[in-house]
């Protein structure tokens, strides 16, 4: 499990880290991020979504799993 | 290999690009791309390869920066009169990405110095303006499996192709002899409005990105006509050719694009 710490990283810079850390993953493999309320916790998870990960939160701790 | 801080902000709004990654962003770095003509077509592509992170662009061209070149080559400032294209340009390139090396080659591409001047390239990207050096550009790239993106604009009209050569048709199986003399105008003779030329220079600067990343469908078999009177846009689909003296003895190219 990888975890990266994303509070006070601004969108898109935040959903880059995140996506460069998943690149470096086997599917199947989880990365948990911390992120900002507001738009980062709105945006990050959609966009991970949209890559076709699953996504759950919990509080603003967002848990990836690579597909 | 990792991206740094500042590369990771600097290109952030194409890593965020779903059909972009971390592995595409490092094959740009490792690129070599040369860029044959730095005028009104190789302004906006070397502008882009350099701004998008391409490891090191070269840039060739035996021209002096005239007045009635600034209407369509924007690399090119008033300050510049005179002076050789390639420096003038370099010098705004390494200011735009200091992270990119931008090579000179203040030369007249020719037969002599063709194979020496693309040799160790990962991509050609022509924006001659004479025919002559199209087919010197394709028949080089052919000989040492360069991948090349060919582009023209005359007038109102522009015209795109993408080549991997042993792989798909190269430049002289898809226009077998230039046109008779005359019958054409250079770029030098011909009418051309900046804008135009910037929009045939954007897509070779596109074809080339997507071809060094990996990504997306290049125009390979297909030739992009853009009439920009009308918006209308055409692809001719072109195929290799048996017996072509510059690509029928190529072997298949070993990277799959
Ligand atoms: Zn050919």
């Amino acid at each position: 499990m990888t975890a990266l710490d994303l509070t006070g990283v601004p969108c898109p810079m935040n959903w880059v880290r995140a996506r460069l850390a998943l690149e470096e993953l086997a599917a199947g493999e989880r990365l948990d991020v911390l992120l900002d309320h507001g738009e980062p916790l709105r945006s990050v998870p959609e966009s991970a979504r949209e890559d076709g990960h699953e996504v759950t939160l919990d509080g603003n701790r967002v848990t990836i799993v690579k597909r | 290999m990792t991206l740094s801080d500042l590369e990771l902000e600097r290109y952030s709004r194409q890593l965020v690009l779903p059909e972009w990654s971390g592995a595409a962003q490092a094959r740009l770095r490792t690129a070599n791309a040369l860029v044959v003509g730095v005028g009104a077509l190789g302004s906006p592509v070397a502008t882009y390869l350099a701004a998008a992170g391409v490891g090191t662009v070269g840039l060739v061209d035996s021209g002096t920066v005239e007045l009635s070149n600034l209407h369509r080559q924007p690399l090119h400032f008033t300050p510049d009169l005179d002076k050789p294209k390639t420096a003038t340009a370099a010098l705004k390139l390494r200011v735009l990405n200091p992270e990119v090396q931008v090579e000179e080659y203040n030369a007249h591409l020719s037969e002599e110095n063709a194979d020496a001047v693309v040799a160790g390239a990962s991509i050609v990207v022509d924006c001659s303006d004479s025919f002559e050096t199209r087919y010197l550009v394709n028949d080089a790239c052919c000989a040492q499996g360069v991948p090349l993106v060919s582009g023209a604009v005359l007038g109102f009209g522009g015209q795109v192709m993408t080549i991997v050569p042993g792989r798909s048709a190269c430049y002289r199986c898809a226009f077998e002899t230039p046109p008779p003399r005359g019958s054409v105008p250079s770029c030098r003779d011909a009418g051309v409005l900046g804008a135009m030329a910037g929009v045939v220079g954007s897509v070779q600067a596109l074809e080339a990105l997507k071809l060094l990343a990996g990504v997306g469908r290049p125009l390979l078999d297909r030739i992009l006509h853009i009439d920009g009177l009308t918006m209308e846009q055409t692809l001719v689909a072109t195929e290799r050719r048996d017996g072509c003296p510059a690509c029928a003895r190529v072997p298949a190219a070993p990277q799959s694009v």
